[in-house]
């Protein structure tokens, strides 16, 4: 990892804050317009649809265009993820870990509202919160059903694009989340990689042929990261891992392991480099 | 359900969409959801917990859900509503009623208890009221006049979310 002391310090500052405007409710240029006649400033990013906001004079979760569903405070690496998945209107897509919703709807907007597009979530409770953001952002193209990522197989369906935002020791979110810098062990990250093992080749199971499987983690160990995406690729040669434009490369080597390459494809996120939330991004592409 | 959508405004819209009827379990209660026509095939074939975008509940009468209202303003012409302005917009929004001074015009002809869709200053939907005057008792000074049913900020609320808005 590049300058350890940076990424540190960084860890015990507040993060950047991004939205994502609701594009099926509003233009960019229009939300910026409001939300600076209210007092707040915004920045441009790398993604004409996330703003990155440099001042706030109201809690940004509670101006009425949030509660409108004009934007989503979405982190830019999350928006990042979901840029990578290529989605066009009409496709099917499937989203393994949808709720709170950040992505599903990001999604959806790409879509258009248009097509098919599958939410999975097992929990009863982040079900409500990705219904109650569904409904916000007015989302018609969405179905959901209470499943585990791993029985997507039992839906029989093949996908055009499916996004795997697998569930992670979060150690990428420690600025957002201090109480992640003790209640996690080492051993977690072995009980996550394991379930990512499993989750990802569900995944690109489901994938159709010529179809993308973005793999994408909220942490920065390579056991939850390049060696899932590194297990994959030894199973299945024809899958190929397609170049991300922004972040840090994939790690090709960690300790004494070597991987494949075509993992430097793959693209870091630090939070002192980048200013986003730590967090990993693999776009895997299946022959035609 | 097709008396409210004619009601509202929205029948014709609806006629060549999809709707889907949501029974839930022991509460007597009918959520009614709008859905892509792509969804719909994938609803009847696998049965998902929930499809596209709830418009509203079925009881005795269907009643707009705050989605639902927002639609209806957007596609219907002959809606009864109440635009209220910026300072009473914020104070809807944490659920409070709507006082006489705070509304700046209404729609025509809106009887005593009548459901009325809660409009901020550039005319977005924000809650769903019920009325207790009808027509120019509305702008009667200081009293409450509509009393809010849903509002944009419900759901926030009851997460316990909003704690600090300046």
């Amino acid at each position: 990892m590049p300058n350890v002391k940076g990424l540190i310090e960084k860890m015990e500052m507040k993060p950047k804050l991004y939205i994502r405007t609701n594009t099926l409710k509003i233009k960019t240029k229009d939300l910026k317009e409001r939300l600076v006649s209210k007092g707040f400033e915004l920045e441009d990013t790398i993604l004409d649809d996330v703003l990155a906001v440099k001042k706030e004079t109201f809690r940004t979760g509670a101006t009425t265009e949030y509660l409108l569903g004009y934007y989503y405070i979405q982190d830019l690496s999350s928006c990042l993820a979901v840029d990578a998945l290529d989605v066009r209107e009409n496709q099917t897509v499937l989203d393994m870990a949808s709720a709170p919703g950040g992505k599903t709807t990001y999604i959806s907007q790409k879509m258009k509202n248009t097509g098919i597009l599958v939410a999975l979530e097992t929990n009863a409770r982040r079900i409500r919160a990705l219904l109650f953001n569904l409904r916000r952002c007015g989302v018609i193209n969405t179905c959901i059903f209470k499943m585990d990522g791993n029985k997507a197989m039992d839906l029989n369906m093949r996908f055009d694009r499916v996004i795997l935002d697998a569930p992670c020791s979060c150690e990428g979110i420690i600025a957002k989340d201090k109480s992640r810098k003790t209640n996690h062990k080492p051993e977690d990250i072995e009980f996550c990689a394991g379930r990512q093992s499993s989750l990802i080749e569900t995944a690109i199971r489901v994938v159709k042929p010529g179809g993308l499987l973005v793999y994408s983690t909220c942490s920065f160990a390579p056991e939850e990261n390049e060696i899932i995406v590194n297990v994959l690729l030894e199973k299945l040669k024809n899958v190929e891992i397609e170049p991300i434009s922004y972040g840090s490369e994939g790690l090709t080597n960690f300790g004494v392991l070597n991987f494949n390459p075509a993992l430097k494809n793959t693209r870091r996120f630090y939070p002192h480099i980048h200013d986003t939330l730590g967090f990993y991004i693999a776009k895997l592409r299946l022959p035609n | 359900m097709k008396r409210a959508f004619d009601k509202w405004g929205v029948f014709d819209f609806f006629k060549d969409k999809s709707i889907l009827v949501k029974e839930i379990e022991n509460y007597n209660i009918r959520e009614v959801y709008f859905l892509s026509n792509e969804i719909e095939k994938i609803a009847l074939l696998k049965q998902p917990s929930y499809a596209g975008l709830m418009i509203g509940q079925l009881k005795k009468q269907f009643s707009l859900s705050i989605e639902g209202a927002d639609l209806v303003s957007k596609i219907s012409k002959q809606f009864p509503y109440i635009i209220v302005n910026e300072t009473a917009e914020k104070s809807i929004l944490y659920g409070k009623n709507v006082f006489s001074r705070s509304i700046i015009s209404t729609s025509k002809m809106i009887d005593e208890n009548e459901v009325v869709i809660i409009l901020n200053s550039k005319r977005e939907t924000i809650a769903v009221g019920k009325t207790r005057f009808a027509d120019n008792l509305l702008l009667q000074e200081d009293k409450v006049v509509v009393t809010t049913m849903i509002d944009a900020g419900l759901y926030l609320r009851s997460e316990g979310k909003i704690k600090d808005k300046k």
